[in-house]
C-alpha cells in the first residue's frame, strides 16, 4: 500500500479531525458502491477508516445510509449530528432527511434532484392523491447548505445509456471535493463496478467530474427539481361506490380482514357493509377476495375527467 | 344465447345470475378461483359462445355449473376425457376443465397423465383444496402429512403428490402453480394457459375452509387465505412458520413451457394423410 501516513485533504476540511462522508438514498441504488469506493481511496491514503451501514432492512425502496470516516485517528464508527464534511444523497428527499447531519459551517451536499417518492409519502392510497413528498425547492435548501451541488445524476447517468450509474455520477462530483488524484478514483471504481459496466461507470465519472468543474467555476448549472404537482385534494381522488349484495354475502370475513383501510365489517346478520366510504381508496382486495361475488368496486370517472 | 358483456370486468356478465348465490361454503376457496378462470376469459375477450368450461364431480366440480357458457358437468374424474372429445370433435371452442385434488389425482389420474401426454390444446383448472370436499373430507393424493380428514382420524401418513411435478413428468407443455391469494397473479397465469397451444395445467392452491380448515384448526376463512403467504414464502418469515396449511416451499407461477406439438393438428393431419378418422 502507498500508504502516506497523514491524510489528504480537499479544500473544505479541517486537517485536525477526521473527514466525514455521509452516503444516503434509497434501497436498490448503489449505495453500498458509493461508500465502498469512498472507503477504499481512504484506505490507501490515511492510517485509520471506518465505515459503517445499514441497508434499509434489505428491501429495495428503503431508505438506505452509510457512514465513511478517515483520518489519522479516528475512533467512533458513526458521523454525529452537524458533523458531516460531506452529504452524497442519491434521492432528493434522502439527502433531505440527512440535512441535520452536514456541517452548517463548511459542509457539502451532493444531491441527485431524482424523486423516488417512499411508501409513507403515499399514506393517502386513493388514485390520483396528492403525495406527501417533500416540495421544498433547491433555492431553500442552498440558503442552509454552504456548499450544494444539486445535478439530475439520473439523467446524466440515462443520457449513457445506463440510469444505474447514476450513482457513479455523483462519485464524479465527490471526487473533486476531495483531494485525491483522479487516476484512483478510475481504478478504484474499475475494481467495485462488474466488468461489463467498467467503461460505463468511467464515463460517468467524468461527466460527474466534468459537471463539479463547471460548478467550481461559478456557472450556475444547478437542476432544475420536478417536484410533484401538488392538486387540489378534492378534484384528484375517484369517487368509489362500493356495491355489496347482501343476498350473496355469506359473512366469511374475508374482505373485512383483508381491506387495507379497515373500512369494513360484518352487520348484526353477518353481511359485509362498509363503515366509511371516506376511507375506501377502491383497491379492489375486497372484490377481488370475496368468494361469493358480493362486492362491485366501481370507480367513477367523474374525478378523472377534471385531471385531463 | 349468451349475454353480452361490458368493457370492464364485471363478473356478474359471466355468472348464471338464476343459480346464483351458488353452494360454495362461507370462505371456500374455489369461488375466488373461479374469479380468477372469468376475468382471464374477459381479458382474453373470448366469445362466450365460444367457450366451454367442463367440470367433474366435487365442489371444484359443480363451479361449470355457474358459468354463463357452455358447459358440461361430467362424471367424477372423467371430465379431461368428454374434454379431449369435445375438442377434437369442435377445435374452434376453448376449452376449460375444471377439477379437483380428488376428480384428477385420484379417481382420475390416469385420464390426467393420458391427457398431459397427448398434449391436446385445453387447460385444466386442478383447485387443490388437499381433501375431498364434496363427500365431507376424506384424504386425497395431495393431503399434507398429520392432516387430519375422515379417513386419517391418526393423522395423513402418506406422502403427497406434488402435481405440477406430475404433470410435467407426464408430457403437459404447459404447467403452472398460484395461490388464491394472489388474484390478479392467478389470472394472468389462467390467461397464458389458456393462451398456451397445447395441454396446460394450472394448480391453484384453494382452501377448504368449512371441512378441512376447521377439523384442522387452521383458523378462519381470512386467516386460512392469509396464510397461503406462508405456504409459498417461508423463506419471508425465516422459515419459522407456525402449523403451516401445507408445507412448502411451493414454486409459484409458470414451471414449465414448451411448444410441443399439439394432439389435434396432429390427429387431423394423420387422419388427412392416411384417408380416415372423422376430422373436421
Ligand atoms: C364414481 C364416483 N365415485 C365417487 C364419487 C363420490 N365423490 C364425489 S366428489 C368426490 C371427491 C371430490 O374431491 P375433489 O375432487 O378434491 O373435489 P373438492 O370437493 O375437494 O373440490 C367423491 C369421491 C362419485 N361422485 N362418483
Ligand atoms: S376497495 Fe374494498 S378492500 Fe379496498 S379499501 Fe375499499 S373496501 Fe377496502
Ligand atoms: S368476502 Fe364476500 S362473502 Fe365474505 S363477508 Fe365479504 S362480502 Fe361477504
Ligand atoms: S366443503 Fe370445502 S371445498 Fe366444498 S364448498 Fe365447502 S369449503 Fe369449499
Ligand atoms: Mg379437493
Amino acid at each position: 500500500m502507498s500508504a502516506t501516513l497523514e491524510p489528504v485533504f480537499g479544500a473544505n476540511v479541517d486537517a485536525t479531525r477526521p473527514t466525514n462522508v455521509l452516503v444516503v438514498g434509497v434501497g436498490g441504488q448503489g449505495v453500498i458502491m458509493v461508500s465502498k469506493v469512498m472507503a477504499r481511496i481512504a484506505q490507501l491514503h490515511c492510517r485509520e477508516i471506518k465505515q459503517s451501514e445499514v441497508h434499509g432492512m434489505a428491501k429495495r425502496g428503503g431508505s438506505v445510509f452509510s457512514h465513511v470516516r478517515f483520518g489519522a485517528e479516528v475512533w467512533a464508527p458513526t458521523i454525529a449530528l452537524g458533523e458531516a464534511d460531506v452529504v452524497v444523497a442519491l434521492e432528493w428527499a434522502e439527502g433531505l432527511r440527512w440535512l441535520p447531519y452536514l456541517n452548517p459551517v463548511s459542509g457539502s451536499l451532493i444531491v441527485d434532484t431524482k424523486r423516488i417518492v417512499p411508501p409513507f409519502g403515499c399514506i393517502d392510497r386513493r388514485r390520483g392523491a396528492t403525495l406527501a413528498y417533500p416540495d421544498t425547492r433547491i433555492a431553500e435548501v442552498a440558503a442552509h447548505v454552504p456548499n450544494l451541488y444539486a445535478l439530475d445524476a439520473e439523467g446524466m447517468a440515462e443520457a449513457l445509456g445506463n440510469p444505474r450509474v447514476a450513482n457513479t455520477v455523483l462519485l464524479g462530483v465527490l471526487s473533486t471535493t476531495l483531494d485525491f488524484p483522479a487516476e484512483e478514483w478510475r481504478r478504484v471504481i474499475a475494481e467495485f463496478v462488474p466488468a461489463a459496466t467498467v467503461s460505463t461507470n468511467l464515463e460517468a465519472l467524468e461527466v460527474g467530474r466534468k459537471w463539479a468543474r463547471r460548478v467550481h467555476e461559478g456557472e450556475a448549472v444547478t437542476a432544475p427539481l420536478n417536484l410533484p404537482q401538488a392538486r387540489p385534494a378534492a378534484a384528484v381522488v375517484d369517487s368509489v361506490a362500493l356495491d355489496i349484495n347482501p343476498a350473496w354475502c355469506k359473512g366469511c370475513d374475508i374482505c373485512v380482514k383483508m381491506c387495507p383501510e379497515l373500512c369494513l365489517r360484518l352487520n348484526e346478520n353477518q353481511k359485509a357493509e362498509l363503515t366509511d366510504a371516506a376511507l375506501c381508496t377502491g383497491c379492489h382486495i375486497c372484490e377481488w377476495l370475496c368468494p361469493d361475488f358480493a362486492i362491485k368496486v366501481n370507480l367513477l370517472p367523474t374525478a378523472e375527467a377534471q385531471h385531463a | 344465447m349468451n349475454r353480452p358483456v361490458s368493457k370492464d370486468f364485471d363478473i356478474r356478465d359471466y355468472l348464471r345470475l338464476d343459480r346464483m348465490p351458488h353452494f360454495l361454503c362461507p370462505g371456500c376457496g374455489h369461488g375466488i378461483a373461479l374469479r380468477a378462470l372469468l376475468w382471464a376469459i374477459h381479458e382474453l375477450d373470448l366469445n362466450k359462445d365460444k367457450l366451454a368450461v367442463v367440470s367433474g364431480i366435487g365442489c371444484s366440480g359443480r363451479l361449470s355449473a355457474y358459468v354463463d357458457a357452455n358447459t358440461y358437468h361430467t362424471t367424477h374424474g372423467r371430465p379431461l376425457a368428454f374434454a379431449t372429445g369435445l375438442k377434437l370433435a369442435r377445435p374452434d371452442l376453448t376449452v376449460v376443465v375444471i377439477t379437483g385434488d380428488g376428480d384428477s389425482l385420484a379417481i382420475g389420474g390416469n385420464h390426467l397423465i393420458h391427457a398431459c401426454r397427448r398434449n391436446l390444446d385445453l387447460t385444466c383448472l386442478m383447485l387443490n383444496n388437499e381433501v375431498y370436499g364434496m363427500t365431507g373430507g376424506q384424504a386425497s393424493p395431495t393431503t399434507s402429512a398429520d392432516r387430519y380428514t375422515t379417513t386419517t382420524p391418526l393423522g395423513n401418513h402418506e406422502p403427497r403428490f406434488d402435481a405440477c411435478k406430475l404433470a410435467q413428468a407426464a408430457g403437459a407443455s404447459f404447467v403452472g402453480r398460484e395461490v388464491t391469494l394472489q388474484l390478479p397473479a392467478l389470472k394472468n397465469l389462467i390467461r397464458e394457459g389458456i393462451a398456451h397451444a397445447g395441454f396446460s395445467f394450472v394448480e391453484v392452491m384453494s382452501d377448504c375452509t368449512e371441512i378441512y380448515g376447521r377439523k384442522n384448526e387452521l383458523g378462519s376463512s381470512p386467516e386460512m387465505v392469509l396464510r397461503q403467504k406462508h405456504d409459498v414464502r417461508p423463506e419471508s418469515y425465516g422459515n419459522q412458520v407456525e402449523r403451516p396449511f401445507r408445507p412448502g416451499p411451493w414454486q409459484t407461477g409458470i414451471l414449465a413451457r414448451d411448444e410441443r406439438v399439439e394432439y389435434g393438428a396432429a390427429w387431423r393431419s394423420h387422419c388427412a394423410q392416411h384417408g380416415g378418422g372423422v376430422a373436421p
